[in-house]
């Protein structure tokens, strides 16, 4: 009979904020990591070692939104470096970046873009990363980005050009649930099959967050599912959540992420116990799939 | 045009509203500027100019929120 699968030691946590600080170490019994958005430390020295305090008392990973990784043109040394004295500083378990671009040819866009999926991309992606990795001092976990327009002269799709810098980069895949729900909702695709495409065996980490539908700007009959951090998570991306753990043999560490419109910190407490229960019953059907096939194999 | 040069000009296209606008009025007129092959003439001219407004009004936003 085929060994039982181990339980894996998921984590659940959130996104730091001000507006939490006092009730996240209010709470760290509840909270097992929080992740911080290393932009907004990197030019205060002082902010910077206030996370060393905070490291002592939660694990912290680095979330970095301005490097551009996923591009043909190189990143920047200079930004590395800066991240890099930030990672010395605080010690984090583990980075993250985008599967995106952020500037090209001195054009600051200022947020995530999706470049041309295509073989100049994969190229110039695997050779940021390994820069990225070797100023930083190790390789970032990297994540999908939603995107509300399909990047223009792409020859791959999203999963399969992922895929190609995940293997040659060795990297692991933060996946952003809700991302995936707003490009699905976008292009016309089934989150659930999508999600069953995704590189999983890769995926280590998981966002959790909310959006809101948009209007079309000409089209009266089309609406946009846009991912702006400022609503809570849908019911539509726990059931994603527990089909990952179902499917996914990795230990997962899911964090919610909210960047304003802040709740009550009793909703973001809710929220991570939806979270905890969704893992918890996709957990539960992936043993159960396993003993069904235990018990056929030994029948 | 490389790859380098499309993002550049998509990143042009993201964060100039004047270009954004004339683009979005005549592509041809646009991108007959452009050294481009007529394969990514032809895939630029096809960007849906809904999803390139609202990129870039999200863009912009972050931009400005960013700035506060």
């Amino acid at each position: 009979m085929a060994a039982a699968p181990r339980t894996p030691h998921d984590r659940f946590g959130l996104s730091w904020r001000p507006e939490y600080s006092a009730a996240i170490l209010c709470h760290t019994d509840e909270i097992d990591l929080v992740e911080i958005i290393a932009d907004n430390f990197l030019r205060d020295a002082s902010a910077a070692r206030s996370l060393r305090t905070l490291s002592a008392q939660l694990p912290l990973s680095l979330h970095s939104v301005s490097l551009g990784l996923a591009s043909s043109l190189p990143a920047e040394a200079r930004r590395l470096e800066n991240l890099a004295r930030l990672f010395d500083v605080c010690a984090p378990e583990s980075w993250s970046e985008h599967f995106a671009f952020v500037r090209a040819g001195g054009h600051e866009i200022g947020h995530l873009a999706a470049p041309p999926r295509n073989d100049e991309t994969i190229d110039g992606t695997i050779r940021n990363i390994r820069l990225a990795a070797r100023i930083v001092g190790c390789a970032p976990v990297l994540e999908n980005i939603a995107t509300l327009i399909r990047p223009p002269l792409s020859t791959y799709g999203e999963w399969r050009w992922m895929d190609h810098i995940l293997n040659a980069a060795s990297c692991d895949l933060l996946l952003d649930l809700h991302n995936l729900l707003a490009n699905c909702a976008n292009c016309g695709d089934d989150p659930e099959q999508t999600l069953r495409a995704a590189p999983l065996d890769r995926v280590q980490t998981v966002h959790l967050s909310g959006g809101k539908w948009i209007n079309d700007p000409r089209d009266l009959k089309r609406r946009h599912l846009l991912d702006d951090h400022l609503h809570d998570v849908p019911d539509s991306v726990y059931a994603l959540l527990a089909t990952l753990a179902e499917l996914c043999p990795n230990p997962l560490t899911v964090i919610i992420e909210r960047d304003g419109n802040f709740p009550a910190f009793e909703i973001m407490r809710d929220q991570l116990r939806r979270a905890r229960n969704a893992v918890a019953s996709g957990r539960a059907r992936r043993l159960q799939h396993h003993r069904r096939e235990a018990c056929l194999e030994h029948c | 045009m490389s790859t380098a040069d499309i993002e550049t000009f998509l990143a042009r296209l993201y964060t100039d509203a004047d270009l954004r606008a004339r683009f979005l009025e005549s592509p041809q007129e646009i991108l007959a500027r452009e050294s481009l092959s007529a394969q990514q003439r032809s895939a630029l001219a096809a960007i849906d100019p809904s999803e390139l407004i609202l990129a870039a009004d999200s863009y912009r936003h972050k931009r400005v929120s960013r700035r506060r």
